[in-house]
């Protein structure tokens, strides 16, 4: 138990020296916050244009949608915030030959990869979020009430939690290509899915999504919960996260094992 | 039983055989062939606590392989190595904890942050004692000149100041082994000098172990007094500075200064006993071993040809020694035995 304490603790050591190295770029924060916040406004409006045309989605209406939207980008902005990192695996430590001096200290290296993550740009994400979702819960008169808050911080903190296990997971690549930074990316591009009711998919992307990358446990079963449509679904992401991160860092460890003794 | 113990340790490397042309590449794509490749081929080595090993050999020797095997950032093919009890390939992080290592232009401190921030974060992942943390600091910070430093951005360090504060970071958490890949490379004769210092009174002061990797033979003149010799992948010589230079350096060079020379000496002369390094008009540069000839007995050959102004003699340094043994001077001697108990 003081091994796990100590390295939640160091994790923390280490994400707060990354945030104060990004901060000293000042100008590129500011510019990465605003294009994080155009891009997103831009999703926002093709969700606005496609409710003009229909009442609802699955059930679902326009407020409840953004409010699910909403939702989701918390999730992603603590994601982005924690693991940001795990992209530049490949690219620049095994690359560049960084991730020997990773190797070299007396911590696990995925503690080390994801303790440099410094996405302060995801300050836009989680701002954009938060305004969205207290302007839905007005909307749909739903009372915030601090349980509420509770509840959202604590399934944010675990969605994130689920998107960071399947890049770790994706990351593994990492040991074969330099470019796994894209091939996470065409993995984590599917959360998309779980930005909309999954009732409008098929069964392919509905297993997809919630089995095989159960990304409908970031924020499609936390805003049924919210929204009061009770499927007791949601109750089952922690176990999902903790499930995800168990089998994150027993293949991660297996590829690490390969890596070390093939060579580089 | 040392606190390095390294026994018949191969590494070999599966490496794609290159084919040539377009075309080749895209059969590599497809169906690559691989060719084995031995870095580091059969090697014992056996490090007590508190020594000062010079580890040379030339690029490509598998002098980094080795390291990499003993950090146990690469697994070996086969082998044994024990550093400190443990197997640094399956308790790596356990053994991280009682290592220290410097490999050349790579930092491990926080590029865009103060020293000091560094120091702190290391202190923290290595759960250094703060009493212990302080005197290290200050000690550290006394040697290595890092006073107006500590509060300044890595990034804007110069390359030995930033060397300097490598080191000390590298020391900070009292390692019992520190591995040095280069850590004197591009620096100035003073840094390096203070560098040289700081490793010897920290293995004074707390018997630290040091594997010292350089192409500088100054650092090992300097620091060493133990120096293993790496060959393509295989060990020439592991034994004391002083024998190495006996054994291969049993020699002396002579320098003189000649005027009216009559003819090349080089041509004339028929003692094979000594070796005529350059040849000019008004030098003359020969190596002869002691205990074949003496210097008399080369002055009187000599001055058949010429008339002998001045002189000049002095013992080979060791860069003089290994440039033989890399040119192969030495290959038809009889190889040291590397694996001999008496090589200290």
């Amino acid at each position: 138990m003081t091994r796990v304490l100590y390295n939640i603790k160091l994790y923390f050591s280490f994400l707060l020296a990354s945030l104060k190295e990004i901060l000293i770029y000042r100008v590129d924060c500011i510019v990465g916050v605003v294009s994080q916040i155009i891009s997103q406004l831009v999703e926002i409006i093709f969700i606005w244009i496609a409710f003009q045309n229909t009442e609802n989605l699955a059930g679902w209406n326009f407020k409840q949608v953004f409010l699910l939207y909403g939702i989701t980008l918390i999730a992603i902005g603590i994601a982005d915030f924690c693991f940001d990192a795990l992209y530049y695996l490949g690219p620049k430590y095994i690359k560049q030959g960084e991730f020997d001096k990773i190797m070299l200290r007396p911590v696990h290296p995925l503690l080390s990869i994801i303790g440099s993550s410094r996405a302060f740009t995801a300050i836009g994400y989680l701002g954009l979020g938060f305004i969205i979702t207290v302007t839905m819960f007005i909307e749909l008169n739903i009372p915030i009430t601090i349980f509420l808050i509770l509840k959202i911080l604590f399934f944010s903190i675990i969605g994130a939690l689920i998107i960071g296990a399947i890049n770790t997971i994706c990351s593994i690549t990492s040991f074969w290509t330099y470019r796994s930074n894209e091939f996470i990316w065409s993995f984590f591009k599917m959360y998309t899915f779980a930005q909309y009711p999954i009732d409008i998919y098929n069964k392919f992307i509905k297993i997809l999504i919630t089995v095989i990358l159960p990304f409908a446990f970031v924020s499609y079963y936390p805003t049924m919960d919210y929204l009061g449509i009770n499927t007791y679904m949601t109750y089952l992401s922690p176990i999902i996260a903790i499930i995800l991160w168990i089998v994150a860092v027993k293949l991660w460890n297996f590829a690490l094992k390969k890596y070390r003794s093939t060579g580089n | 039983m040392g606190i390095i113990e390294v026994k018949k340790l191969v590494k070999e490397y599966k490496v794609i055989q290159k084919e040539k042309g377009l075309l080749g590449y895209f059969k590599n794509l497809i169906h690559p062939k691989y060719k084995k490749f031995t870095a580091v081929n059969n090697i014992n080595i056996n490090i007590e606590e508190g020594e000062l090993v010079g580890y040379i050999g030339e690029n490509g020797a598998g002098k980094s392989t080795t390291i990499k095997m003993l950090t146990g950032l690469l697994t070996p093919t086969s082998g044994e190595v024990i550093v400190n009890g443990l197997v640094p390939s399956e308790k790596r992080i356990e053994n991280n904890k009682n290592i220290g290592a410097v490999f050349g232009q790579k930092t491990q401190l926080w590029w865009d942050l103060p020293v000091i921030e560094s120091f702190r974060l290391i202190k923290k992942m290595y759960k250094i004692p703060e009493n212990e943390y302080r005197k290290n600091l200050k000690r550290f910070t006394e040697i290595l000149e890092l006073e107006d430093l500590l509060e300044k951005q890595v990034k804007n360090l110069s390359l030995g100041q930033k060397m300097r504060c490598e080191i000390a970071a590298t020391f900070m958490h009292n390692p019992k082994i520190v591995y040095l890949d280069e850590p004197t490379i591009g620096l100035d004769v003073l840094v390096k000098e203070n560098i040289r210092k700081f490793i010897k009174d920290v293995n004074k002061e707390k018997n630290t172990t040091v594997i010292l990797t350089t192409h500088d033979l100054k650092d090992i003149e300097d620091v060493c007094n133990r120096i293993i010799l790496l060959d393509k992948g295989q060990i020439i010589y592991d034994g004391g500075k002083q024998e190495f230079k006996d054994i291969y350096g049993n020699y002396v060079i002579a320098e003189f200064i000649i005027k009216e020379k009559k003819q090349s000496i080089k041509e004339s002369m028929n003692l094979d006993i000594i070796h005529i390094l350059e040849e000019t008009e008004k030098n003359l540069k020969i190596k002869f071993k002691h205990d074949e000839t003496t210097i008399m007995k080369v002055m009187d050959e000599i001055s058949k040809y010429c008339t002998i102004e001045d002189i000049h003699m002095k013992e080979p340094e060791l860069e003089d020694i290994l440039k033989d043994i890399y040119k192969g001077v030495h290959t038809n001697d009889k190889k040291y035995d590397s694996t001999s108990e008496n090589a200290i």
